[in-house]
């Protein structure tokens, strides 16, 4: 047995423990839960950076995803076990389509249209159709479980985790593949890629169509989780999180959503028990900029020597 | 008539919101020029260039207008010191790295100043404030005239200063080609970093313009227009100082023609929709050239 996965079992491990940790508190729960999710979430936009697109907007997916499963949760009376999944569709739809206005496009260029894609979507959903969307208040969701439920934080930790796991060996499983050496063969080079054959449009919408799904599959969990959703899903730090998680963990890894989500988010809420408020923001920001320009594999490259 | 002194109205207001736009944006297109770097934290500068001016005439009980010059030299400073600490590390290292790195600048940025002096939305007052200049059935607060006056003079200096002088050559020569200017004898390095602190300073005139004009400006202030900023160079072709201009104006005007059809908070999302349109039918700008 490789240590490397000596190390996933033990990830997975600590994974199944870590509720003894927060024990009765529910803010610690949600903490915990919140991290599942962002995990999952971060894996979306890894993935599509995967592939050489780095998206700055999604938090327009995330957010569809969720009003689509609260939606369908509400209006059809289906149990929002079953409506993340079609909600989650609906942001793979999005993202079809912003992948298809976006296949010319590189770097700033991409970075650009999927934030303004994000800003107008969250104007949409702010301004029109308030009767459906809820306008600023928005509108709530289904609980996964009953609010008087005993342990269900305890419950919807787990379920979260199972479909953590379940992205984590999905993206595995896309990186060992065909679909993973293409997308990695357009992220190096994609004049080259296209002269070996790859058929780069293709992939690219590929790429697009799975990490928009998942992400919006992560906006309906956090939905569900928070029993309501208003346009704030759309706000920029949604959009950002995801690219602070996964290059703190390691760029197109498959460990660096994992690591760089729960190491973050170890820091995040211990500067907030320490009482600050603006200067974790400062601190997350000088940690981007100091991982970029001294550790840009991310912290995941620690482990490097174990393989 | 009055659709036409509300069309006039429209129009002064977009040019005012261009002039803005036009300094902000040429700023960034002459640091991507040079350095060929998109610093998304441009904006920052912008609202620190707010902060700045607003500091010293709190402090100096100066006029306004005169403490424009001292914050874009405090930021322009400020920008030589972002450029050796945060960008020359990551330089030649991939696009990606300097979208990342600009993010962890704004986080630091916009925070810092809130961290400092509170997020709260602030003004401040010039005094000629209540001033207005009549014209064709509308009147023209006086501060817009003298800011769109002062936009003008701040663009011709630095016509003059990149066709004139020395290091305005050199600028234009490492813009042009980086190894070639390096052959013979200019210290691009140098270069980069000069040319970042005016692209600050220029960004510190947008902001100092646009508090004096008696907007509203708090930490997050800085965002929006420089996404705008960004599409504007899409718009005129990366690097294309004219082209920064003339997109900055068309900006302006269409973005306040767009908020007052449409009502105003659809002014971003129209700002965003023209950039996607622009980028998917003409990904190199209008003025651009072809390039890849």
């Amino acid at each position: 047995m490789k240590r490397a996965h000596l190390l996933w079992a033990a990830a997975l491990l600590a994974g199944l423990l870590l509720p003894l940790v927060a024990g009765d508190s529910p803010y610690l729960m949600k903490v915990l839960i919140i991290m599942v999710i962002f995990i999952i979430y971060t894996h979306s936009w890894n993935l599509l950076t995967y592939s050489g697109q780095a998206s700055l907007g999604h938090a327009a997916f995330f957010g569809i995803g969720g009003y689509a499963s609260a939606l369908l949760a509400s209006r059809l009376e289906l149990s929002p076990f079953i409506t993340i999944f079609i909600g989650a569709g609906f942001a793979a739809l999005a993202g079809l389509l912003v992948g298809a206005i976006c296949v010319r496009l590189r770097e700033w260029f991409l970075a650009m249209v999927t934030f303004g894609f994000s800003i107008i979507i969250g104007t949409i959903f702010l301004n029109q159709f308030t009767d459906i969307f809820g306008g600023v208040d928005g509108i709530p969701a289904r609980r996964f479980f009953s609010a008087t439920l005993e342990h269900r934080y305890l419950y919807e930790y787990y379920f979260m985790l199972l479909l953590a796991i379940a992205t984590t060996l999905l993206v595995y499983w896309i990186m060992r593949s065909r679909l993973g050496v293409a997308f990695a063969a357009i992220r190096e080079n994609e004049l080259e890629a296209k002269v070996l054959g790859v058929d780069v449009v293709r992939y690219k919408l590929v790429a697009f169509l799975i990490s928009t799904y998942i992400a919006g599959l992560a906006g309906a969990l956090q939905t569900h989780s928070f029993a309501y959703i208003t346009p704030e899903i759309y706000s920029v730090h949604n959009s950002f999180w995801p690219v602070i998680y996964a290059i703190a963990g390691g760029l197109a890894t498959l460990e660096g959503p994992i690591v760089g989500t729960v190491v973050v988010t170890l820091i995040w809420e211990g500067l907030k028990n320490l009482g600050l408020s603006f200067e974790r923001f400062v601190i997350i920001g000088a940690l981007l900029v100091a991982m970029v320009i001294f550790k840009p594999r991310g912290l995941a490259s620690i482990f490097d020597r174990w393989r | 008539m009055p659709e036409l002194s509300i069309a006039l109205q429209v129009l002064f207001w977009g040019i005012y919101a261009g002039c803005i736009y036009m300094l902000l944006a040429t700023g960034l297109t002459l640091i991507f020029g040079v350095m060929k770097v998109v610093n998304f934290a441009h904006g920052e500068f912008l609202m620190l260039g707010c902060y700045a001016t607003f500091w010293i005439v709190v402090l100096l009980g100066i006029n306004p207008y005169l403490a424009i010059l001292p914050a874009m030299l405090i930021l322009g400073l400020l920008g030589i010191a972002v450029e050796r600490l945060a960008f020359r590390p990551i330089m030649g290292t991939g696009k990606l790295n300097e979208i990342f790195v600009s993010l962890g600048l704004i986080y630091i940025l916009q925070n810092g100043v809130a961290f400092l002096w509170g997020d709260d939305f602030r003004s401040m007052h010039s005094p000629y404030a209540a001033k207005t200049i009549p014209l064709g059935g509308i009147n023209l607060p006086l501060d817009y005239v003298i800011l769109v006056g002062f936009t003008a003079l701040i663009l011709i200096a630095l016509h003059l200063f990149l066709k004139k002088t020395r290091l305005g050559r050199a600028m234009r020569a490492t813009s042009q080609n980086r190894k070639a200017a390096q052959l013979m004898g200019i210290n691009v390095e140098r270069i980069d970093m000069l040319c970042f602190g005016l692209g600050v300073a220029l960004a510190a005139a947008a902001g100092a313009l646009w508090a004096i004009s008696g907007q509203l400006f708090n930490p997050y202030t800085g965002s929006l227009p420089a996404i705008k900023a960004f599409a504007i160079i899409i718009l005129g072709g990366l690097g294309s100082i004219p082209g920064a201009i003339v997109g900055g104006l068309i900006y302006g005007i269409a973005e306040n023609a767009g908020g007052y059809l449409f009502g105003n908070h659809w002014k971003d999302a129209i700002s965003f929709l023209i950039l996607i349109a622009v980028l998917v039918v003409r990904p190199h700008g209008i003025f651009g050239e072809g390039e890849e």
